[in-house]
């Protein structure tokens, strides 16, 4: 035998210890642990990197084909896209879906190295027991098999690594954090809006953003770096995973098969343990095309995201004319869920946080019914005294809400894509409801003039938020994972990322899906010590 | 070598709408976004033949919504003044866009479709112009130093083998408007 003839031979008969599909926060969260712990990871990414320094330059609009309008019939349903960004989203025509029109969905993807993590909006909020033992507080759905106390420590290590700013604030449905304390000061617009807050027994508090390092938050600058210092890390990237499949004596996953996203060419690698993190729904439609892990028949049920689109804007009459000053204008705050915590609306249950921020720039004209010198008029007057407050709602959980494989249409690639069956019930539009009749009620008792409202949501999808279908649960007959994000089937399967939300809450879900990688990912790393995985 | 972007030197020719439809644009966009504080109106910025060529571009909802609205605002013009809408006068105008007004957030224009024409036509006619190399000149004669520029991303290691979809409908160059 030569030698190349050993080394090919080597190389076609190297197992990977651990597979990670996907290199966003929980990939990442993922690799960070599992290599530290002294365990070899390969990771494989559909996309390319991306290097901003080289992928991007400064442009006028006027210098764009559309003139920063999106290109016409490009990427419908990513409603945050428009001409500069426009490449860094997946491509709606490269990896389809299909939904009925009367139940319109928008998927919002992003497979460059890093996933979503490199955009993200950085709002970092823990669930509270409200969310985890939701089933218990109000009789509907299901508890989550771990409470906010199974996760504390995670939280904690997660919102050190990711510099969380917040003030603690002691409300039970807003749990306080491990914190890089919050101090400043609050401007005069939002002292009114507290005040009208607590006279109507609203709670107006501070945010709670990641810091991050150096402006980014991301996988590839808090999570990843630590992996590859390991040695333990390999990655590729423009690779599409097309399945997985299992070995037929002992069932455990084996071999994972992807295409070269750019030649075409297809390649395969074996595996001790996977590790599922490509996002909410390409997870689950891996795992459906490759027909694994769905003993109990729930996956791809339980679809959920959040609710987001209603809210108001308003102007501070004192600000004015050219009156606004820093003092006065300015900041930021969040209004917790406050309904049926102590109290039990009449037409919903579960509850909705608000985002609440004041600017100093310009207003948007389309708060104007008016034109022409009319309109500038109105837009030189009224600039700087912008109010404004937005929904974050979330979502029931119901199986009928789901994803399936369209076996009828194929990517560019060749797989299949998924269906997305979903849409809103009364619940959440009642929710929204009140979402904007609340905002209203306080901006006014704060002295301020509403200019316009919006009562109705964006499509389900709009977040970006998507969460479930691979659910957890104690109960193999109803749920894919249990509480370690294990396959309740597949003891070398793991899926870390938001797959496997029971209840969606209304707290962006970043650091949760965070801390329940991180600690899904050192219970895999000790199965592996103890040789059970 | 310093590139320019060809609006400096010369106009677009306008070719998926009507003559018709092109005069109502360009009345259109005069009356909602005259020139004002020494910024160039909507058609100094060529706005009225750039949305030409970006409808003319667009899905068939969009092209639809653009084509129905301008001959409705011909017919109410001549129905109610005697004129078509490009001899209308600014009173008379107004008396055909401001009962159609709304206030409105991002993502939820007015779904009633003659209120959506007129919003979304005013939305689009003030971002065609504001995002004009004429209104950038404006900027920079008023002083504005912080030019207004965003972060453009280019295509990351596209697809080599990436079938470009048809356009939603095919420009006709021989049709020509005054």
């Amino acid at each position: 035998m030569t030698q190349v003839q050993r080394v090919q031979n080597h190389m076609a008969e190297e197992t990977v210890d651990v597979l990670i599909i996907g290199s966003g926060h929980s990939g990442g969260m993922a690799a960070k642990v599992l290599t530290e712990k002294g365990i070899s990871c390969l990771m494989l990414n559909a996309g390319p990197i991306a290097d901003a320094r080289k992928d991007t330059e400064l442009k006028p609009a006027y210098a764009l084909p559309f003139r920063g309008f999106k290109q016409p019939g490009q990427l419908p349903h990513v409603f945050q896209s428009n001409e500069f960004n426009a490449n860094t989203w997946v491509d709606e025509q490269e990896v389809p879906y299909t939904y009925d029109p009367q139940k319109p969905y928008n998927w919002v993807r992003v497979r460059l190295f890093g996933g979503r993590s490199l955009f993200w909006s950085r709002q970092s909020f823990r669930l509270s027991d409200y969310e985890f033992k939701g089933k218990s507080h109000d009789g509907f759905g299901d508890d989550w098999p771990i409470s906010l106390a199974d996760l504390d420590p995670y939280y904690s290590r997660v919102e050190a690594i990711f510099r969380v700013r917040g003030r603690a604030e002691g409300l039970p449905q807003y749990p306080d954090g491990n914190f890089v304390p919050d101090d400043s000061p609050w401007t005069g617009c939002m002292q009114r809006f507290i005040a009208a807050g607590k006279q109507a027994g609203v709670p107006v508090c501070k945010a709670r953003s990641s810091m991050g390092v150096d402006g980014l938050a991301s996988s590839v600058n808090l999570l990843l770096p630590d992996a590859f210092a390991t040695g333990k890390l390999k990655a590729i990237p423009n690779v599409v995973v097309r399945e997985l499949s299992a070995d037929k004596n002992t069932g455990l996953v084996n071999e994972v098969h992807f295409v070269d996203r750019l030649s075409r060419r297809e390649m395969s690698v074996r595996a001790r343990v996977v590790v599922l993190a490509a996002g909410t729904l390409e997870s689950t439609r891996l795992l459906l095309n490759s027909k694994l892990a769905n003993y109990s028949g729930v996956m791809g049920h339980y679809l959920i995201d959040q609710v987001y689109g209603p809210g108001i804007v308003c102007s501070v009459p004192e600000a004015r004319d050219g009156k606004a000053t820093p003092e006065l204008m300015g900041g930021n705050a969040l209004v917790p869920r406050f309904r049926n915590i102590n109290t039990k609306e009449k037409n919903f249950i579960r509850g909705y946080a608000l985002n609440v921020s004041s600017s100093t720039r310009p207003m948007d004209p389309r708060n104007f019914a008016a034109y022409g010198e009319d309109l500038q008029k109105k837009l030189d007057s009224y600039s700087g005294s912008g109010f404004s407050t937005s929904i974050m709602a979330e979502v029931l959980a119901h199986y009928e809400h789901q994803v399936s494989i369209d076996k009828s249409v194929v990517d560019a690639w060749g797989i299949p894509v998924l269906h997305i069956d979903t849409k809103y019930t009364d619940n959440e539009f009642n929710m929204a409801r009140d979402a904007v009749d609340t905002s209203v009620a306080l901006a006014e008792a704060a002295g301020f003039e509403v200019l316009s409202k919006n009562y109705e949501p964006n499509p389900p999808g709009y977040s970006i938020h998507e969460l479930g279908t691979c659910r957890m649960g104690d109960n193999p007959k109803t749920s894919v994972l249990n509480k370690w994000s294990q396959s309740h089937d597949i003891k070398n399967l793991f899926v870390v990322d938001g797959s496997s939300f029971v209840s969606s809450g209304w707290q962006n879900p970043t650091m949760t899906i965070v801390a329940l990688a991180m600690r899904a990912s050192e219970y895999l790393a000790e199965q592996m010590r103890q040789r059970s995985v | 070598m310093t590139p320019l972007v060809p609006d400096v030197v010369a106009q677009t020719n306008a070719h998926f709408f009507t003559d018709q439809q092109m005069t109502t644009l360009r009345r259109l966009s005069e009356i909602l976004l005259p020139p004002l504080n020494g910024y160039p109106g909507a058609t100094t910025a060529g706005t009225p033949e750039f949305l030409d060529f970006l409808i003319g571009v667009s899905p068939l909802d969009r092209q639809q919504m653009y084509q129905s609205g301008l001959d409705r605002l011909n017919t109410e013009a001549k129905q109610h003044f005697g004129v078509t809408f490009a001899e209308i006068q600014p009173t008379q105008a107004d008396q055909l866009l401001r009962p159609w007004l709304k206030t409105w957030m991002a993502d939820h224009p007015p779904t009633e479709p003659y209120a959506h024409f007129i919003n979304i036509a005013h939305s689009d006619i003030r971002t065609a112009t504001i995002n004009s190399q004429a209104w950038s000149e404006a900027d920079n004669a008023a002083g504005q130093h912080e030019p207004d520029v965003g972060l453009f991303w280019f295509p990351i290691e596209p697809d080599i083998y990436r079938e470009n979809p048809a356009p939603a409908c095919r420009p006709t160059p021989q049709k020509r408007h005054s």
